[in-house]
């Protein structure tokens, strides 16, 4: 599915569609399409000329049941940072209900750049949802993006309580697939606590930095800069993180940690490194993440 | 074809296999895998990223494009160490196989994408293949570990042998070419690699 393509009304219950384009030094947004619970006020601008978006769903989480669809496109020269208003609470599914769905497609055209910066995926006790995000980027489009999940409401003593969660991801540049990645958790079928899998740990971070057309060499540069980075900050037993250069045009870096303390600012420390590395600028944090 | 089959998957094979740990060095260091879970370890990663090399041996058996596969090989592996473990391998593979069959497979595929493609040289069933894959796999997964802690001869061997089901079940779920892969321990145990003080295993 491209962010291009028209909405297909019967496919989705609810859908919001944002459009960025560059205007001289300054990116405006528009909105070709919003349907509840989606809700985003106004873009703000940012110091460096781009557009803030904070995604709002007024539902307070994704219900069983509920397909939602969210579309991005960033334009040529464009520059966007998106981010939601809190986390995103995956509620608990419904008898004959169907399983929810969140379906996600961005497009960043050439030269343009978007930091998609979400806050945590949270799946109730009982839940059963599914999550597909796909990002084209043309070449010399930059993308950041980072995505956390937590065990459940932990707060009130859920972890893994979950029925289902599927996560996939499809990252491509105009050449070739970048990362690819598709997540099936059902604990009760295939306990996390594996060593395989998560172990004694319960949140995953994920943050990736993907700029096309850059150097192989180069990413290898920011890989070693970010791995430095993630030794500094990882205590076994309680959070440990990684870094790689993807197999082409971009980096991961992929945390599992016991804890959500400290998993944003971390999270922050990456984006700034590779932020800066990759722009020459830092990064101009939500409000939330100062 | 047995015995084409035999050799191609002996784990003595000349391919590297012994030099790579693909991120299981990290998590025996830090005391993640130890010998009382490792059979357990071993089930659950067959299930998942066995299950997804073992469709890139059909795909390639299947004669697919080895570009398009090798393309979709490295996105769905994200560790740069375990990545360039399978070209590493995929490549001495595909060069011993050309050098002893005199058949031409391409030298820039992965371990499981070079496997396919010779046994369809071969002649080999697709599915003795995927099995094949998966047992030499298995085999080599526990001689590194065998060197990482302390494992004797006949538990390593009662490991291997106790997996033959758990290895039927991942070929047959490979069938559905369905990919699914959640493995963040091992991944990260190849991403982390690198920072260990002192290494046995290039990945």
């Amino acid at each position: 599915m491209n962010a291009d393509e028209p909405f297909h009304k019967p496919d989705w219950n609810a859908r919001l569609g944002l459009r960025f384009e560059a205007q001289g030094s300054r990116t405006r947004m528009s909105v070709d399409t919003q349907e509840p619970p989606w809700k985003v006020l106004r873009a703000f601008e940012q110091s460096n000329g781009g557009a803030l978006v904070h995604l709002h769903n007024v539902s307070g989480g994704i219900l069983s049941g509920d397909r939602l669809s969210l579309r991005l496109h960033v334009g040529s020269g464009a520059v966007a940072q998106v981010t939601t208003t809190g986390a995103t609470r995956l509620y608990r599914h419904r008898e004959l209900s169907s399983d929810s769905e969140q379906d996600l497609s961005i497009t960043v055209a050439e030269g343009g750049l978007l930091e998609y910066l979400p806050d945590a995926l949270i799946p109730f006790r009982g839940s059963r949802h599914s999550q597909r995000t796909v990002v084209n980027l043309a070449d010399g489009a930059t993308f950041f993006w980072w995505e956390t999940v937590a065990p459940g409401r932990q707060a009130m003593g859920e972890s893994f309580a979950f029925d289902r969660l599927q996560i996939q991801t499809e990252v491509r540049s105009h050449l070739r697939p970048v990362v690819l990645e598709n997540f099936v958790l059902q604990p009760d079928v295939s306990s996390l606590r594996s060593a395989s899998r998560m172990g004694e740990y319960s949140h995953t971070a994920t943050f990736y930095a993907v700029q096309v057309g850059r150097p192989a060499a180069e990413l290898r540069q920011l890989e070693s800069l970010l791995a430095e980075q993630a030794h500094a900050v990882s205590h076994p037993g309680v959070t440990i993180w990684g870094a790689s250069a993807l197999a082409a045009d971009g980096v991961v870096v992929r945390g599992l940690s016991a804890t959500a303390r400290e998993l944003s600012a971390t999270l922050a420390r990456f984006w700034n490194t590779a932020r800066q590395f990759l722009t020459g600028e830092s990064p101009i944090p939500p409000r939330k993440l100062k | 074809m047995l015995l084409e089959l035999l050799q191609l998957a002996d784990s003595a094979l000349p391919v590297g296999a012994a030099a790579h740990s693909f991120g299981l060095e990290t998590l025996a260091e830090e005391g993640t895998l130890q010998p009382e879970n490792l059979e357990q370890f071993l089930r659950d990663y067959l299930s998942e990223a066995g299950v997804l090399e073992t469709t890139f041996v059909r795909r390639a058996w299947r004669r697919e494009d080895p570009k398009q596969l090798r393309e979709e090989f490295e996105a769905r592996r994200p560790a740069r160490e375990s990545r360039e473990a399978a070209f590493k391998m995929g490549h001495r593979f595909a060069d011993l196989f050309n050098a002893l069959s005199g058949a031409s497979i391409p030298l820039d595929l992965h371990y499981p994408i070079a496997f396919g493609a010779a046994g369809a040289v071969v002649g080999i069933p697709e599915e003795s293949m995927a099995l094949a894959y998966l047992q030499q796999s298995v085999t080599s997964l526990v001689s590194v570990c065998q060197r990482l802690m302390p494992i004797g001869q006949v538990a390593a061997n009662r490991i291997i042998w106790n997996l033959k089901p758990t290895i039927q079940d991942a070929v047959a779920c490979s069938e559905r070419l369905e990919v699914a892969c959640f493995t963040p321990l091992p991944e990260l145990g190849s991403m982390r690699h690198s920072t260990l003080e002192t290494r046995l295993f290039i990945s």
